[in-house]
């Protein structure tokens, strides 16, 4: 009798194995999802780099920290005065003063004692990147790439928290709404009516405005909005169909109980969908996130939406691409990584959905 | 049917009223209200605060406060706006409305029409390199980080360039002498938009009869060049001469947002466009047609597209109901005064009638939109059953 248990279970064991390759093959076929795969691995190498960077002391943390961290970076310039009218030999429009290397004599109204022609030493922040800082630095003397590592570490916690999070309600429900049928059913497709019905943006303002809102409390509101939201008509969709699958039927005549059919036989077959449905989520949740705190409404330390918010309250936006490491890494992280993600959809999709295969 | 849409309509009053309720709640949980700002003046007499609540009926308990609300919500009184006093806010809605309107038909229809040529060519090309690289090019538009993006594209186009200009609807300078004012105007250009579209897509349905694809393609391309003509008489004739720089000017200032938020937009459509047509490209028929040797366009035209349509019709429904949902940040970077700025500001600045009648609008749209969209899914496609749906 053990040895039969066990035997099964090594075959079990063994089955899996099998399937998780063979998936693995179908995935791996696709070169979409594998650029995808390729991306979100390398946020994920990002995200964990930082501590361990600060743990074995090869960053300092006063330099380096995201948050607190400062660089004191000094160049010595030519205090000049700029002339009144142009073109003057010297400088042809007035956007030429203060050249390289040279800072108006007006921009040291606080140094006493300094006068055209001296040489001064200025701080330079925002620094322009430099091998002590790959990113340079932003305004306020901090490490541009230390940021973009904790903006990292600070979307993967936020979506797959979030995503997990909604796509286990809406699975939950969704089956629940597909099997049960009926009040339930009608019940639960109008409770999602209702969440969709609400402007998701000014509702997350609302929000923020009467609670101070951290990751934690974000991802918990996004997770329940969205799976309270248009995944569990789709996730009931997909239950529908397996529900009136041969098997189902055959275990309710073999006398399975329903809680016992609802959740061994179509929950598992309603699973692929849901995480194709979490990947996909996680493109949203990281985007909501930007974008509430590219607005200020965020009680967080550091993200990539709120190092655009700060590059845009300093007036860098505009400036062009003379400050472009304190616009651009931000920006072009999120659409990456939130791109990874669904690349990554992209590819599972291939391998769930027999029908977007090639052969 | 008639039975199920019965039913469905009770349910949706029901869940209306749940929804009125429950925003209702929601914005006076927000801490402060719309005068809260009155205290700090210390020029005004102490018990100034007091009556400006107690005009506003601010005074009363919040059930009382609700009970109201929601009575008066059902006999057609939105109140008056706090913050605009003698202002309703379905005057509000009403004035800012075919802005947001104007902007966004543009949009969707280009990035719709966009958005299915380009998903349906994908599929069709699977494979190959070119598809690759449109793919990761759609995936970038479709992920791109849109504030960040449209602020990048504000900065080239707006100051680099200096092509477009930023921010604003209107120069206000050419309107000092204006005999109409722009809200004219903007239901002037929407009328004009949804003829031609409308025109454009009569069209296309009666070619779509036409058997031969060199004379079907004419055909399309001289309605095209007459609804030019027409359209040309049309703003050099008569009433609209007059208007014509009016709408130009406005014209001018839509185009660099347009451009922005179509390119964000026809993404979705190209990429779910060509997950469908993947799936109907795999149908038995497709390899009937093959089979009995039609050409390679016309099965992709005829024969595929058409199927894969319905989906992305269904998701294009949705995508109406989210316009005044996504027009808050477009609006709010390119200084748009539409519907979205109403929202916001009506949310931040707690005026709450107005952020009310705006949430409700959005509301009833989304509920008959999805009405509309499970009637038209389970009309067009036999397999859903209605009975299913409770």
């Amino acid at each position: 009798m053990e040895i039969d248990e066990l035997k099964e279970k090594k075959l079990q064991k063994q089955l899996r194995k099998e399937a998780i390759r063979r998936n693995w093959k179908l995935f791996s076929q696709s070169k979409l999802g594998m650029i995808g795969l390729g991306i979100v691995l390398f946020f994920l190498v990002l995200a964990l780099l930082q501590p361990f960077l600060f743990m074995t002391g090869l960053w300092n943390e006063s330099i380096y920290h995201p948050v607190v961290g400062y660089d004191q970076i000094i160049e010595n310039k030519l205090v000049v005065e700029c002339p009144k009218e142009y073109p003057t030999p010297q400088y042809e429009t007035f956007l030429d003063c203060p050249g390289d290397g040279e800072v108006q004599k007006k921009m040291l109204y606080l140094a006493k004692g300094v006068e055209v022609g001296d040489m001064y030493d200025v701080y330079l922040q925002p620094a322009p990147p430099s091998a002590k800082h790959i990113l340079g630095t932003d305004s306020l003397g901090r490490d541009v790439f230390s940021q973009i590592m904790e903006g990292s570490q600070v979307a993967f916690v936020l979506g797959l928290l979030s995503a997990t999070l909604g796509v286990g309600i809406s699975t939950i429900l969704g089956t629940i709404a597909a099997f049960f049928g009926g009040r339930i059913d009608a019940y639960l497709m109008r409770q999602s009516d209702l969440v969709l019905m609400l402007p998701t943006l000014p509702l997350l303002f609302i929000i923020s405005a009467f609670a101070e809102l951290k990751i934690w409390h974000l991802a918990v509101v996004l997770g329940v909005l969205g799976g309270l939201g248009g995944s569990v008509i789709t996730i009931k969709s997909q239950a529908l169909q397996v529900k009136v699958k041969p098997f189902v039927d055959s275990a309710r005549i073999t006398g399975g109980s329903q809680r016992k059919i609802m959740f061994s036989h179509v929950l598992p077959n309603v699973a692929p969908l849901a995480l194709l449905f979490m990947v996909f989520s996680v493109t949203g949740a990281i985007a909501s996130e930007s974008v509430l705190s590219f607005l200020g409404l965020l009680n967080i330390d550091m993200s990539w939406g709120l190092m655009i918010y700060l590059s845009q309250t300093d007036g860098f936006i505009f400036s062009g691409l003379e400050y472009w490491w304190l616009i651009l890494p931000a920006g072009l992280s999120v659409t990456f990584l939130a791109g990874g993600f669904y690349l990554v959809g992209r590819g599972l999709d291939d391998v769930f959905n027999p029908r977007l295969r090639k052969r | 049917m008639v039975e199920y849409i019965i039913r469905r309509t009770l349910q949706m009053i029901v869940v209306f009223f749940i929804f009125l309720v429950s925003s209702y709640l929601l914005f006076n949980a927000i801490p402060g209200n719309a005068f809260s700002n009155l205290l700090l003046n210390p020029n005004l007499p102490p018990d100034a605060y007091a009556k400006v609540l107690e005009t506003y009926g601010l005074d009363k308990p919040l059930s009382e406060r609700v009970q109201l609300y929601v009575v008066n919500f059902f006999k057609g009184d939105f109140g008056y706006s706090y913050k605009y006093f003698p202002k309703t806010p379905i005057e509000l809605i009403a004035e800012r409305l075919p802005r947001t309107l104007m902007l966004f038909s543009v949009v969707n229809i280009v990035a719709f029409y966009t958005g299915f040529f380009i998903g349906k060519v994908l599929a069709w090309r699977r494979g190959s390199k070119s598809e690759t690289w449109i793919t990761i090019t759609s995936v970038f538009s479709y992920t791109v980080f849109y504030p960040w993006f449209a602020l990048m594209m504000l900065w080239f186009f707006g100051y680099k360039l200096g092509w477009f200009p930023i921010g604003k609807f209107l120069y206000p300078e050419k309107w000092y002498d204006a005999p109409f004012d722009s809200d004219v105007i903007f239901s002037m250009m929407i009328k004009f938009v949804v003829v031609v579209s409308l025109l454009q897509f009569a069209a296309y349905t009666v070619t779509r009869g036409i058997e031969a694809l060199s004379t079907r393609r004419n055909v399309r391309f001289a309605s095209l060049i007459a609804i030019f003509i027409g359209s040309y008489f049309y703003w050099n004739t008569g009433e609209a001469l007059a208007r014509k720089p009016y709408a130009a000017d406005i014209a001018y200032h839509m185009i660099l947002p347009v451009l922005v938020v179509t390119i964000v937009a026809f993404a979705g459509t190209a990429l779910l466009t060509r997950t469908t047509m993947m799936e109907v490209l795999k149908e038995d028929y497709i390899l009937t047609a093959r089979a009995k040797g039609i050409s390679q366009k016309r099965i992709r035209d005829r024969h595929a597209a058409r199927t894969a349509l319905l989906p992305v019709v269904t998701s294009f429904i949705f995508t109406i109901v989210t316009i005044i949902d996504g027009s808050v940040l477009t609006e709010q970077i390119f200084s748009w005064p539409g519907m979205g700025q109403l929202l916001l500001q009506a949310v931040l600045e707690e005026d709450i009638p107005v952020a009310m009648a705006a949430f409700s609008f959005v509301g009833v749209f989304a509920l008959i939109a999805h009405l509309i969209a499970d009637i038209s899914y389970s009309y067009l496609d036999p397999r859903i059953r209605v009975k299913s749906q409770g």
